[in-house]
């Protein structure tokens, strides 16, 4: 500890720390606040010790509590607890996953060469996980994502490869994977229309 | 400290402030703005509105977002600027519509703690 003790410095930590449920331009508004009372109260009365002036502030978690009930009225600002987890769970953009299931495809086709198969197939993953995660969406509708635009995808990809594996370059492959192409478009402007706000 | 009258007082104290306070804020505001530390004296003074100081300031931030008052920073001859909060006119409407009903709560409120209560319920 290299600084002196800052009892003042302290006490708008621990309001700061207290009031952590709080967004955090309400909360350095808070804070603000009280730094510039205490700024004022030393001014006008130097007698004042600041542990005084902050007992009359009162207990950091009153100044909390307060601060979160007066937000709680504020339109716009979610209630403290109830479904912080599934709320903070999927708060990932509906059109990420979407996004990542749809271009996993061109760019296997522009990048075929080694590491791109590779990374498209992670990328796929990814969106599934994503879509799974998601809170924009029902289970029916997802499981049905998953495998329109996951595991459709995968076999029929697998299966060419392992069965004729022709040049990628060929008209069937090219047809192949435009036909590929228009399903993923397909479901993921289907998913995009039928998600929930 | 027992949980016994001066905690139910103080709990009825409370209620009453959590309603009345920021009414009486605005009140405070009528002639003329008001900084933070004179708010809270002019609160400190008058004895059942007194509370955790830094509790008035969440409430100021929220009148302030609700557009009932304004503030403004103003240079002061001893310390820091002072941050003066003054009525808008939604917050004087407000103000005026608290004084036009606040009589009638308090003539009700006062009608039925003068009026003997029933014969049952005295308790120890």
């Amino acid at each position: 500890m290299k600084t002196p003790a800052d009892p003042v410095r302290d006490y708008l930590r621990a309001v700061e720390r207290e009031a952590s449920a709080l967004p955090a331009d309400r909360r350095q508004e808070l804070v603000a606040d009280l730094a510039e009372h205490v700024e004022v109260t030393r001014a006008e009365r130097p007698d004042a010790t600041p542990g005084e002036i902050l007992a009359e502030l009162g207990d950091p978690r009153t100044i909390a509590a307060t601060a979160l009930a007066e937000a709680g009225r504020a339109p716009g600002i979610p209630a403290e607890g109830g479904a912080g987890d599934p709320a903070r769970r999927g708060k990932v953009h509906p059109l990420v996953p979407l996004l990542m299931l749809t271009l996993s495809l061109p760019f296997v086709m522009v990048f075929s060469e080694s590491p791109g198969p590779l990374f498209g197939l992670l990328f796929r993953i990814a969106g599934v996980v994503l879509l799974c995660t998601s809170v924009h969406w029902t289970t029916v509708r997802k499981t049905t994502g998953v495998l329109l635009a996951g595991v459709v995808p995968t076999v029929v990809i697998a299966s060419w490869n392992l069965s004729s594996g022709g040049p990628a370059g060929d008209t069937p492959a090219l047809v192949g994977n435009l036909g590929m192409l228009a399903l993923l478009t397909g479901t993921a402007v289907w998913l995009w229309r039928s998600r929930r706000a | 400290m027992e949980p016994g009258d001066s905690t139910k007082q103080a709990r009825a104290a409370a209620q009453l402030r959590k309603g009345v306070l920021e009414y009486c804020v605005l009140a405070l505001m009528r002639d003329r703005p008001r900084y933070g530390v004179e708010l809270l004296q002019a609160l400190e003074d008058s004895g059942a509105l007194a509370t955790s100081q830094g509790t008035v300031y969440p409430l100021l931030s929220r009148l302030r977002r609700d557009d009932l008052v304004t503030t403004t920073w103003q240079e002061s001859a001893s310390g820091p600027p002072r941050r003066y909060y003054a009525l808008t006119d939604s917050g004087r409407a407000a103000l005026d519509e608290f004084t036009r009903v606040w009589p009638g709560f308090r003539d009700a409120v006062d009608t039925f703690l003068s009026t003997p209560p029933p014969s049952t319920g005295d308790h120890a």
